[in-house]
């Protein structure tokens, strides 16, 4: 893998042909992971959170970071449930994205919190910059969609 | 009993998350080997009167979920998918209170509760109260004490992830569990306003 190519460096590069094939691809033309489903739940209260499906590119690799200019604090949490079906949130430090396989942030699992997060309209395009360890910058984009089709992604897993 | 039920809980849990569809033929929610009365329990809501639970909610099917607005991931899907479900069918909306109660009183007031809840229905009711009425409603209702986690403005609050449906008698014959499908909801919704 070209480690001197970062996506996000050039994302920046002036052209929407370029914008629109990298959008279109969520990245992993280069080497780097392929993005799927990023979604955001529309903000009903303070916080809202962002969910995607990141996919393996040969190499593992981990999220570190992600920012958006929508909230001025993106973080990366894990909902869980304890063994009475109480639900807990915590921050977690980074996620490893496996060599081949996915990453799978969903409901009831990873998110990334957006806190304080701006009001958002349904079908809004949120620009994402997602940061790996190894693959650097990757800005993607999030659509934002009703708080219960966040989970239609999951259905008919069983 | 109340131990008995979330010793069932534990154990359906894991169940729910991998079969989309479990026990009878009516129901799609967890069903309750035994069903449980409704907890007595008086909390403020938000234009700020008190809500007796027991007689507000007699005769009516009841949904009833312990949670927090600062939540981003699980609260605002239950909610939104009742929300749907009342949307698709008005007479299930009609016969239905929707109860949600806030276990963040230091940050939920009853304007952020009202401004949380009208994402999804105007109508659905709001509760908050004293860290010791909360509770006193939570332990009433049998669902395990919230927890608030951590220092400063971002603490999170350990809450029970499951919404209770009380049927029109009064008894929960069913709960739902994060993960409970719009289609789960929008049969036993049905189901329940005439349940059992």
């Amino acid at each position: 893998m070209n480690r001197s190519v970062r996506p996000g460096v050039r994302w920046l590069a002036p052209g929407l042909v370029i914008l629109l094939v990298a959008a279109a691809c969520g990245g992993g033309d280069d080497g780097g992971p392929t993005i799927s489903d990023a979604r955001i739940g529309q903000p009903t209260g303070p916080n809202a959170a962002l969910y995607l499906t990141a996919s393996g590119y040969g190499e593992a690799d981990s999220l570190i970071s992600v920012e958006t200019r929508v909230s001025p604090t993106a973080e990366i949490h894990e909902t869980m449930m304890g063994d009475d079906g109480t639900m807990s949130m915590q921050p977690v430090v980074s996620l490893e994205l496996p060599a081949s396989g996915d990453l799978v942030l969903e409901p009831g699992g990873y998110h990334i919190m957006l806190i304080d997060v701006e009001r958002l309209e349904v079908g809004d395009e949120v620009d994402v910059i997602l940061a790996w360890e190894k693959a650097g910058n990757q800005t993607i984009k999030a659509e934002v969609v009703e708080p219960a089709a966040t989970m239609d992604d999951m259905e008919g897993e069983s | 009993m109340r131990t008995g039920m979330l010793f069932l809980l534990s154990g359906l849990f894991l169940l729910t998350s991998c079969a989309a569809n479990v026990s009878s033929d009516e129901l799609h929610g967890v069903v309750l080997e035994t069903p449980e009365s409704k907890g007595s329990f008086v909390l403020t809501d938000t234009d700020g009167n008190p809500y007796d639970f027991l007689p507000r909610t007699e005769g009516k099917l009841t949904l009833l979920y312990f949670g927090y607005v600062n939540c981003p991931d699980i609260c605002p899907v239950h909610l939104a998918q009742i929300g749907e479900v009342f949307r698709q069918n008005p007479e299930v909306a009609r016969n239905t209170e929707v109860v949600f109660v806030s276990v963040d009183p230091a940050r939920d007031t009853p304007e952020v509760i009202r401004q949380f809840l009208d994402n999804f229905d105007p109508d659905f009711v709001g509760l908050t109260g004293t860290p010791e009425e909360l509770k006193v409603a939570q332990e009433a209702t049998g669902v395990p004490v919230a927890q608030i986690v951590g220092d400063g403005e971002d603490y999170t609050v350990n809450h029970a992830g499951w919404v209770i449906a009380y049927a029109p008698d009064g008894l929960s014959y069913s709960i739902y569990p994060f993960g409970t499908r719009q289609t789960q909801w929008s049969n036993d919704l049905q189901v329940l306003t005439t349940f059992p």
